[in-house]
């Protein structure tokens, strides 16, 4: 065995012990998928950011961006500041249509319809959800000799991907993720903490069902 | 003489006693209200403007507009969210895209104005703004809000209409960053929600949409 082999086999064994596990579920329904993808058509990933208590995070929104192209590089994705900028102030969270119907009512600004032409958009995903701690127990003391102690916290992710097709103005499909996870943080003099990638979990898994629908080469 | 003693007394002034006076002078201006200048980039409006010339008077108010929160107890900090330059910005950005010529105005519009050039005079007025952060609720949001009121009036100050309208931004707490950052975002999604406000409901405003309708204008919405 060479010192590269080793180094990998150090490096695995490393993040098996520094990650926690994480429990995931999805679920997909999807129907009328593009079975020859979507050719030279766009799609934008936007947040849905209704809800009083909770904001779905525009890190999350770009991490599933990020898979999708990074799964298949021929999906045009268009950057959801980008494409809220260009359509402002139609899809800000007071104005964003609710429903697939309420598109066209938005239509019937003519140069929203033109933006929205020019831009060759096919499909509008909806993510909504957001992750949040659930509890926390354990204690630590830090002096100048160091930390001691542990601590574990838990995590809940509960994702939503609504997909519209903006053409037919219909819903073709939702895909729902959840996931929740414990961390840890065992202290001998230096704290380590293990954390559990609860919300990266949920990228993952929403990201790969919308990279199935999306592609044609899945 | 005296000088060279200052000088020689600055050469002399050792590493101790300079952290001293730093840590001093930091331990002070932490006792300091926190401080935002709201900042952001406001988009034009993708709108077809009103074929209406418009003349634009920001008060003082307005355009120099701060809210001071003092804090309420030892462990809470007082607030200084200064929203004035910010305001202008987005409201220029949108009223100019809104209309299809905005004027800005040195005066406030009255009897003795003669200003032929516009059709009518907007003022708008920041009547309150309220802010939350995590520490004072139990959810992990940032929040601002803020009320507004307009003031429609003729070039010479005559009133067209008046109203009032709100507006709400908030964003999720994020690893790294600071409740100042978090504020300042939440201030500029309140001032993106309030150009979509305004913007989405102006034509449907009791007294402007019946001055539209004397002017001959007909907005896109009362097409539909």
């Amino acid at each position: 065995m060479n010192f590269h082999s080793l180094r990998k086999i150090l490096l695995c064994v490393g993040i098996s012990l520094t990650s926690a596990c994480v429990t995931s579920t999805v679920n997909e329904m999807v129907f009328n998928e593009p079975i020859e993808g979507i050719g030279d058509s766009s799609v934008v990933i936007l947040g849905r950011r209704h809800a009083s208590d909770y904001e779905t995070e525009p890190d999350f929104v770009a991490c599933v961006s990020d898979h999708i192209a990074a799964g298949d590089k021929s999906i045009t994705l268009i950057d959801e500041l980008e494409f809220l900028n260009a359509l402002y102030p139609w899809f800000e969270p007071r104005t964003a249509p609710l429903r697939p119907v309420d598109i066209e009512r938005m239509l019937d600004r003519k140069v929203v319809a033109e933006k929205l032409k020019a831009l060759k958009l096919e499909y509008i995903i909806w993510l909504d959800g957001s992750t949040v701690r659930s509890g926390g127990s354990g204690s630590m003391a830090c002096s100048l000799g160091g930390c001691f102690g542990f601590g574990t916290w838990s995590h809940d992710a509960d994702y939503e991907a609504t997909i519209w097709d903006f053409t037919d103005q219909v819903t073709v499909g939702h895909v729902n993720a959840a996931t929740s996870g414990q961390s840890y943080m065992p202290a001998v003099i230096i704290p380590i903490p293990i954390i559990a990638p609860v919300q990266g979990t949920a990228c993952d898994g929403i990201g790969e069902q919308l990279l199935e629908f999306l592609s044609s080469g899945y | 003489m005296r000088s060279m003693i200052s000088a020689e007394r600055r050469r002399t002034l050792s590493p101790v006693t300079l952290t001293v006076v730093l840590v001093v002078l930091t331990t002070l201006a932490g006792c300091g209200p926190v401080k935002v200048v709201v900042d952001g980039n406001f988009p034009p409006p993708l709108i077809t403007p009103l074929p209406v010339t418009l003349g634009l008077w920001y008060g003082d108010d307005f355009s120099k507009h701060e809210f001071f929160d003092e804090a309420k107890g030892r462990k809470e900090s007082s607030w200084i969210v200064t929203t004035g330059a910010a305001q202008v910005e987005m409201w220029d950005s949108l009223l100019a895209g809104m209309f299809t010529k905005v004027v800005h105005l040195k005066n406030k519009p009255g009897p003795d104005q003669n200003l032929t050039a516009v059709d009518a005079v907007l003022i708008p007025h920041v009547e309150e703004l309220q802010y939350t952060i995590p520490a004072h609720t139990s959810i992990k949001v940032y929040e601002i809000w803020m009320r507004y009121s307009f003031e429609l009036v003729t070039p010479k100050g005559e009133p067209i209409a008046q109203w009032t309208m709100t507006s709400y931004g908030k964003t999720p707490t994020a690893f790294l960053q600071s409740d100042q950052e978090a504020v300042n975002l939440a201030a500029v999604m309140a001032l993106r929600d309030a150009g979509a406000n305004f913007a989405d409901h102006f034509t449907d405003v009791p007294g402007i949409r019946e001055w539209l309708q004397a002017k001959g204008v007909v907005s896109e919405r009362a097409t539909r």
